[in-house]
């Protein structure tokens, strides 16, 4: 097929590419912001748990659920087998996370200690113990059983009465269930059920009265030594299988390229042919050679933005990659704009950032990509501590630096030998990085929902790798 | 598309369809890729945590001003922590044992297996150097008391003078202990206790997230085919393959 695009529109298509994927990032951080914490644990995980036992579906007359909704009775005498008191909790166990856990604690064991503790799903048979119906488990106190699916039980643990505390979990990574007594593991089964599964809790003679600990008191079992040896035990799987040793060096020294980091590259460079023994086999191999493209340019323009010498950088810009600052509506100029607006106001200079703003703004305001980040950038004016306001994001460093990182792949585009143009906006660092990330929620997404996602945050601030 | 790459992607689905594995196109999971959001701060961060765990102190005290990424620890302590390596490194262990405990001396008074692997280091040292007499001295009055304690620590002892027991050593059984890997062993020992004991990890992050990437894919392998990353070093894109 001929090439009907002529230079100059494919170069206006790659800068549209840089230029819409910053101002997308510079988006996410106002749309957050404005959410506010940021720093609590990381997005959109929010799941419902169980709080409290479901008073609507529990089994009518043949238990009672107190007025606290975490306590069950049996208040009379129990026939046959079709007359158990069954109790699910108010919403199925979450499945966005490693594994779930709750508690019930006897209170009293009644007349004969049928009590159950178990997982069944959506539409049980209430009147049958967990356990006795397919797509159910359940521990039972009287004879320490597991049941699952059937009328008859399979050797486990130890019964339990009056006084113990008794533990229900899902493991999500091991596909596993798994049951406590007194704080100490009982065992596990395999979890061969695939529909969303409730924390049951079941009665069967008269007096039986149980508690139930959805977490809002501390649990007996230990989870954070459970989740611990869990992690730990994954961990030594991952730690088995290899990777080139030089893959991290490698990997550091394009990220320095990649972004600009020029006298950071130079002492790492220096510093790892020096060390004992040198660093090889990541030079040589024709390894991101693209990536040293305009270093020295790149290198000088961060800086300036970085100090916010704005006016020096557009200079610079319209001197060397004149191509990039020709369309004077374009992302990069409007992100320059707004960041000598920025700067002005930070040192409160605010009368200039009214004249600047006056002048420069009206073109973007009229031009709906940029109309809300406008209004991000004149609402800095409106308060007398801007830094504190909604708006404070753009006083911060991240700020500067996703100008820098948007000028910096600007400039990255400019070169003529770059393969693929979206090399331009990630380091290879940050393509791992989305592949790490894209594996877990799919695999999770093939897992029905099931499992942790990945979080860089949470590796970060872990202090055991 | 040329026709090439239509009958790989044929053979990818029937290949896909018979494990009834799901089948996730390039397209397909580059919209997912560009759906995660990496934040350019935490990338800072695991390079400053790189830079810092394996000693590059300049590179580190650099990246602070480049990139304004604070190091989650006292550049001052990579100095010492560096100097300390390096001794070991170039077979000065004495001197390497009095910078641990100018240091910390609770290093080694905690941790009798380094202590012994860095006096072994010492000893090897002075075989390496044709000190025989100080060698089987030091050997009997430092090292033998520590391998009554410890059968492991006896068994290296015994290997470790069997170096003298041969004309040729380096085509000995016992050769491996005068490689430069043997100083390296024990080097990476030390550094990973002084960084302990500044309750820091010892190992990098980075090195294991790209375990964890190799084992994540390893995983969704089992239940879809889509396309993989293999080099780590150039972070290609594969076209999911049969």
């Amino acid at each position: 097929m001929a090439n009907i695009m002529n230079d100059s529109d494919q170069i206006q298509q790659e800068q549209d590419l840089v230029g819409s994927y910053f101002l997308e990032l510079w988006r996410l951080k106002s749309n957050r912001t404005a959410d506010s914490h940021e720093d609590e644990e990381p997005e959109d995980e929010e799941e419902s748990v169980p709080t409290e036992l479901d008073t609507l579906n529990s089994s009518g007359g043949f238990s009672i659920v107190l007025p606290d909704k975490l306590s069950v009775r049996y208040p009379s005498v129990n026939l046959h087998g079709h007359d158990v008191g069954v109790v699910q909790a108010n919403c199925p166990a979450p499945v966005k996370r490693l594994f779930y856990y709750f508690e019930i604690y006897v209170k009293n064991a009644g007349a004969k200690g049928n009590i159950a503790i178990g997982f069944t799903t959506e539409g049980y048979n209430m009147r049958r113990q967990p356990g006795w119906e397919a797509n159910s488990f359940g521990y039972h106190g009287d004879d320490g059983l597991l049941y699952r699916g059937q009328g008859k039980g399979e050797t486990f643990g130890p019964t339990f009465s009056t006084g113990d505390t008794v533990g229900g979990g899902i493991n999500y990574a091991s596909q596993e269930l798994f049951f406590t007594k007194n704080g100490q593991l009982v065992g596990t089964v395999e979890k061969d059920v695939k529909g969303r599964l409730y924390p049951t809790v079941a009665v069967h003679s008269q007096n039986e009265e149980v508690s139930v600990n959805f977490g809002k008191d501390p649990f007996l079992f230990d989870i954070k030594s459970y989740e611990a040896a869990q992690r730990a035990n994954q961990q030594t799987y991952i730690e088995r299988i290899s990777i080139p040793q030089t893959a991290s060096y490698g990997i550091v020294r394009s990220y320095l390229q990649h972004y600009g980091y020029e006298e950071t590259l130079n002492v790492f460079d220096e510093a790892s042919q020096t060390s004992v023994p040198p660093v090889t086999g990541f030079h040589d191999n024709g390894f991101n050679e693209h990536a040293m493209y305009a270093l020295d340019h790149r290198k000088i323009l961060r800086k300036l933005i970085m100090d916010g010498q704005i006016d020096d950088a557009l200079r610079n810009l319209h001197e060397l990659y004149p191509e990039t600052v020709q369309d004077d509506t374009s992302a990069i100029c409007f992100m320059l704009h707004c960041q000598k607006f920025i700067e002005l106001v930070r040192v409160g200079r605010l009368e200039e950032a009214m004249d600047y703003g006056r002048a420069r703004f009206e073109k973007f305001y009229s031009l709906k990509q940029y109309e809300d980040l406008v209004k991000d950038c004149a609402a800095l004016l409106a308060y007398g501590e801007p830094s504190k306001s909604s708006v404070g994001y753009l006083l911060e460093e991240s700020q500067r630096e996703k100008v820098a990182d948007a000028v910096n792949a600007m400039i990255l585009s400019t070169n003529p030998d770059l393969k693929d143009r979206r090399n331009c906006l990630h380091s290879y660092l940050e393509t791992l990085l989305r592949q790490l990330t894209a594996c877990f929620l799919q695999k999770r997404l093939l897992n029905g929902n099931q499992g942790e996602a990945f979080h860089l945050q949470r590796v970060l601030l872990a202090k055991n790798n | 598309m040329s026709l090439f790459w239509s009958v790989i992607r044929q053979l990818a689905e029937i290949e896909a369809m018979a494990t009834s594995k799901k089948v996730i196109t390039r397209e397909e999971w580059e919209k997912k890729l560009n759906d995660v959001k990496i934040q350019k701060e935490d990338m800072n961060k695991l390079v400053m945590n790189f830079l810092v765990t394996e000693g590059y102190v300049d590179a580190a005290e650099k990246f602070r001003m480049e990139s304004g990424t604070e190091p989650d620890i006292d550049l001052a302590t990579i100095t010492d922590r560096m100097a300390v390596k390096k001794a070991v490194q170039s077979g000065n262990v004495e001197d390497a044992i009095e910078k641990v405990n100018d240091l910390n001396p609770e290093i080694l008074d905690t941790n009798p297996q380094l202590f012994f692997h860095l006096q072994q280091q010492r000893l090897i040292e002075l075989i390496r150097n044709g000190k025989v007499e100080e060698a089987l001295e030091f050997a009997q009055e430092e090292l033998a008391p520590r391998g009554e304690e410890n059968q492991s620590f006896l068994e290296e002892l015994e290997r470790t003078v069997a170096l003298l027991a041969f004309e040729d050593v380096k085509n000995s059984p016992v050769g491996d202990l005068l490689d430069i890997s043997q100083r390296l062993k024990t080097a990476s020992e030390v550094n990973a206790a002084i960084l302990t004991s500044q309750s820091h990890e010892k190992d990098p992050k980075l090195p294991s997230l790209l375990r964890m990437l190799l084992w994540a894919q390893n995983q969704l392998d089992e239940k879809a085919v889509y396309p993989r990353i293999t080099d780590l070093f150039t972070a290609t894109l594969e076209d999911p393959s049969v």
